[in-house]
């Protein structure tokens, strides 16, 4: 039987929204339990210092507070929270020192910002008050701040028991570079820096923990992108049987990867104490904790080297860099595996070396924001080519053109590993028609030949620019799902990963609904709730739809099945004369013999008589998906913008993208999460940098001084789409999650170098602002 | 953060040295101290109240005076911390005769900020504090004024350091001199000052 896609690939409105916009939604904050106290954390002011001695006594003292805790207090339950991902087994020579965060500071504060104490109050304005009272004693350290001071003989060090500052070290190579660089008409050398900047979601972490001692029970509400390893490892640290704790995600203002699996000291001690005490326990981070506390992610410095011929073939590319992991490393080598995996972008290079040494510094954690290293990377390579252009006088959009990637070479083979430690094979591909269609719907030659020109007779500094990239995604390992129909007709689905605002509950309900012919609204969706479904790992990496999409299309296929075989015995019909629509399952020849999906269900799960021996009752299937590798997709940017040569403000006049994530679920989700993650790239281009002074003070921790854009700096965003299936799963999906960030530091600068045209300008360096811009100019 | 500058006085060096060294005219010349007291030979402790922008709170800290050549020349080591942070540093001071009646002091300092005061307040912490100095140097000044004077008519000294409220004034004055300064910021200015009055004028009331 045929089936022509009726909700796939659909513009359906988001299920979920009515909730969200009538502030019916529940948010961790929303959880109140009566008899629930209030946490609050003594955090360091300093970023580096030896705690000598710490005295809580008249912080007990005060009304209100009912416990103060400090490491000491934890006993031999203090210990540092999970490592998350291991170094790459199959990598040769890799070092990796594991240092992980811990639940409260027991000898050394390692960055400003970190949690020394716990105050638990009747509310948290005691609780405040009462982290005051805890008196102190730091003995500052000098800090490790500058990535190349810290890794210098003589530098203080972050964890004295290791020799250096040095947290890993790896080294990969494709081809031979040495050979190729012999041969190279051009070689470009370029140092590169790339800093820090927040995620900034809208709403904050916060953590609530129930422990109910009569029914040996823990309840937590966490706003974690990743219930179930939370629920894992909760249920370790505390010695329960991982059926004795139950993990909630409910809805969530905004992941973008702080809040991975992290085990942030929050989410050791909340739950611990709660236990402690017998007592639901609730702590909701506040922005300028959240400045300090959450991790952040960027910082880079890359001394890069490319070799061309003289017809403008990448003939090789080399990097060395260092990489800022903060105070600890629990998430290992992901943003550093993830930068040398994009360095390459699209293009055919054969010969590849890449070597990073990561660097502990008295700063916040880095992990994962949107992007995840993939910026960095794609940056690093389109500066070069834009580079080699002019000093090879060769076209932009040609010498791009003529190193893609081709269509016949896929999959393509790069010969190193990737985050996943798997060979990074970019799956499927086709990528000059999407860089043909977003210069196309800008309007590329046209501009450059005839408006430019134009508007600079005017005196207008306006430029264009334009950004290929590739997105690695999908990874695994795996997700799930359990996909049940209800007496009602009704389909209820459980995954074990957390939402954060994808619209999960539709574009799963669409993929649901496809096979099982509902209303996409008669689909409810459950995700991040452990007691629904527990085993999974989290909504990180553009997995969600990937990976956890085709799990639910997996189950979906399999109750699919069991329905046609059940109505194909009621109504006495071959299953390939029936058909599932508006929830009934249909004679194709005799439109008026049906049965509903909810007889249907009730029939599988009789009161009385009996089930046939080997089958199962219900309408109800679980399954899992687990690509092999993760799936790449593809995308260009474009976008015209003007800069104010006197106040170096820019003003975005047309912004384009057109992005190859295979089969499109829901195109109003798809563009609604491009437009969010460019929003995000403006801001890591030309807004959001976290200043840092050297002495690891954080000099603007609250968003009067730390820009994010707002509604006046995103400009209308037209998205342009192109499909290229996805080969490695069954809907033919690739992630789109971060897309919308990574390419925008990197078109942001050859569209203000274009702008500036008659200036000497090589923009080398992100996050820009109009400040940083005026100096680049009167360098 | 460097702090460096100089100020002329009126008044003689020893006149001067006298005063700096004077923990009860160095609490009135700088403005929003609670208390001052000797502890120790060269060792001051004291609480002193800071407004920076949306930052205010007590600092308690302490003073160490080092390397003393009366009456030219200390090193001064302070550390401050309070609710809204911490402040550490370390001094040098320096007194010239200037002939006339006059010294010129100069001092240079390097200052370790930290917590919400480096945070939230980083934006105008380098206004504020060379007001704060300024302030507390003129008033430091003018004490020196008014004990010449009592010592000509040899009377009782006559004068009344300013109070909280009219240096804060006064700071807000400097900080919003500064952002005149660029004309664009103008209308922002105004925003601060009425933001930075209505917190004062709370705080006097309360």
């Amino acid at each position: 039987m045929i089936m022509t896609k009726k909700f796939i690939g659909k513009r359906i409105v988001r299920n979920e929204d009515p909730q969200l916009l009538t502030g019916q939604a529940l948010f961790v904050d929303d959880v109140e339990i009566p008899g629930m106290l209030h946490a609050a954390f003594l955090r360091s002011d300093y970023a580096h210092a030896r705690l000598l001695s710490i005295d809580v006594s008249a912080a007990r003292q005060r009304p209100g507070v009912v416990a103060v805790f400090t490491a000491e207090d934890m006993g031999d339950d203090w210990q540092p929270g999970p490592p998350l991902v291991s170094p790459p087994p199959t990598a040769k020579d890799v070092i990796f020192y594991s240092r992980r965060q811990v639940p409260l500071v027991k000898d050394k504060v390692r960055h400003a910002g970190e949690a020394i104490a716990v105050v638990i109050a009747e509310s948290r304005y005691i609780a405040e008050d009462a982290v005051e009272d805890i008196l102190i004693e730091l003995e500052p350290l000098e800090a490790v701040v500058d990535l190349e001071k810290g890794l210098e003989a003589g530098s203080p060090l972050v964890h004295d028991d290791l020799e250096s500052n040095l947290a890993a070290h790896l080294f990969q190579k494709k081809g031979d570079y040495e050979e190729a660089r012999s041969k190279a008409d051009l070689v470009i050398k370029r140092r590169i820096i790339i800093d820090r900047g927040a995620a900034s979601a809208m709403e904050n972490r916060g953590i609530v923990a129930h422990w109910e001692a009569k029914s040996q029970h823990l309840t937590i509400w966490d706003t974690t992108q990743a219930p179930i390893p939370i629920r894992n490892g909760t249920a370790a640290r505390l010695g329960l049987s991982e059926h004795q704790v139950r993990v909630i995600a409910p809805f969530i203002g905004g992941g973008f990867g702080p809040k991975m699996m992290m085990f942030y000291a929050e989410e050791m001690v909340i739950p611990w104490v709660s236990k402690k005490l017998n007592r639901p326990i609730k702590w909701i981070e506040d922005r300028r904790e959240n400045f300090y506390a959450t991790t952040q992610e960027r910082g880079q410095i890359h001394d890069v080297e490319i070799a061309l011929s003289s017809d403008g073939h990448i003939l090789g590319l080399k990097d060395v860099f260092l990489h800022d992991t903060g105070a600890y490393d629990p998430y290992g080598l992901t943003i550093p595996l993830n930068t040398q995996c994009h360095t390459m972008g699209g293009y055919d290079v054969k010969n590849f070396t890449t070597e990073v040494s990561v660097v502990f510094t008295n700063k916040t954690l880095v992990t994962p924001v949107r992007g995840a290293g993939r910026p960095q990377g794609i940056f690093i390579i389109e500066r070069l080519l834009d580079i080699a252009s002019k000093e090879l006088g060769i076209d932009l959009v040609e010498i791009r053109k003529r190193n893609l990637i081709p269509p016949d070479a896929f999959p393509y083979e790069h010969k190193i590993i990737d985050q996943a430690f798997a060979p990074l094979i970019l799956d499927s591909g086709n990528y000059w028609p999407v860089m043909e269609k977003a210069l196309e719907m800008i309007g590329y030659e046209e501009f450059v030949k005839d408006e430019q020109p134009r508007l600079r007779k005017e005196g207008k500094y306006v430029g264009i620019g334009f950004a290929p990239f590739i997105e690695s995604t999908g990874v695994g390992p795996y997700e799930g799902a359990r996909v049940t129909v209800e007496a009602s007709g009704k389909i209820s689905v459980a995954t074990g990963i957390g939402t954060q605002g994808q619209g999960h509950f539709t574009a799963f309900a669409q993929i649901v609904a496809e096979q099982v012919g509902v209303a996409v609204k008669d689909v409810r969706i459950v995700t991040g709730d452990t007691t629904e479904f527990h085993w999974g790992t989290g909504t990180f990496a553009s997995r969600g739809a990937v990976v956890a999409g085709n799990a639910i299309h997996a189950a979906s296929s399999i109750v699919r099945k069991k329905i046609l075989e059940l109505a194909s015995k009621v109504l006495e019909t071959p299953i390939d004369e029936l058909e599932l629509d508006d929830g009934l399952v249909r004679v194709v020849d005799i439109p008026h013999k049906t049965i509903s999906l909810g007889e249907l269900a009730l029939l599988a799960n009789p009161l009385r008589g009996a089930v046939e021996p080997g089958t199962e009752p219900g309408l109800e299937a679980t399954a899992y998906f687990g690509p092999n590798y993760g799936a790449t997709a593809f995308g260009t940017h474009a976008m015209i913008l003007e800069v104010d040569p006197e106040t170096m403000m820019i003003k975005i006049k047309r912004y384009v993208t057109v992005e190859d994530c295979g089969t499109v679920l829901n195109p109003l989700i798809l563009e609604g999460q491009i437009h969010g993650g460019v929003s995000m790239g403006i801001g890591n281009a030309y807004y959001e940098q976290l200043h840092f002074d050297e002495n690891g003070q954080l000099l603007n921790a609250s968003f009067a001084d730390y820009l994010i854009p707002s509604a006046t700096e995103i400009p209308r965003i037209e998205v342009g789409h192109v499909e290229t299936r996805s080969s490695l799963n069954e809907l033919g999906t690739k992630g789109v999650g971060e897309a919308g960030t990574i390419p925008v530091p990197a078109l942001f600068a050859q569209a203000i170098e274009n702008a500036l045209y008659n200036q000497e300008l090589e923009i080398l360096e992100m996050p820009l602002s109009p400040n940083r811009l005026f100096e680049l100019l009167n360098k | 953060m460097k702090i460096e500058g100089e100020y002329t006085f009126d008044g003689p060096r020893e006149d001067v040295w006298k005063l700096v060294r004077d923990p009860e005219v160095l609490a009135t010349c700088l403005p929003g101290t609670q208390s001052l007291h000797l502890v120790g030979e060269n060792e001051y402790e004291g609480e002193v109240n800071v407004h920076i922008g949306p930052i205010a709170g007590v600092f308690s800290g302490r003073l160490l005076v080092s390397n003393e050549v009366p009456p030219e020349s200390c090193t001064l080591t302070g550390e401050g911390k309070g609710k809204p942070g911490f402040v550490n540093g370390t001094g040098n001071v320096q007194l010239f005769e200037q002939g006339d009646n006059k010294t010129l002091m100069k001092y240079a300092g390097e200052v370790q900020i930290g917590g919400r005061l480096a945070s939230v307040g980083q934006r105008m912490i380098d206004t504020v504090s060379k007001s704060m100095i300024r302030q507390g140097l003129g008033t430091l000044n003018d004490a020196i004024k008014a004990r010449a004077v009592a010592r000509a008519e040899a009377k009782e000294v006559e004068y009344t350091p300013p109070s909280e409220t009219e240096f804060a004034a006064a700071v807000t004055k400097d900080l919003a001199g500064g952002l005149f300064s660029s004309k664009r910021f103008v209308w922002l200015a105004l925003a601060v000052i009425a933001v930075i009055l209505l917190v004062t004028i709370w705080l006097v009331v309360r």
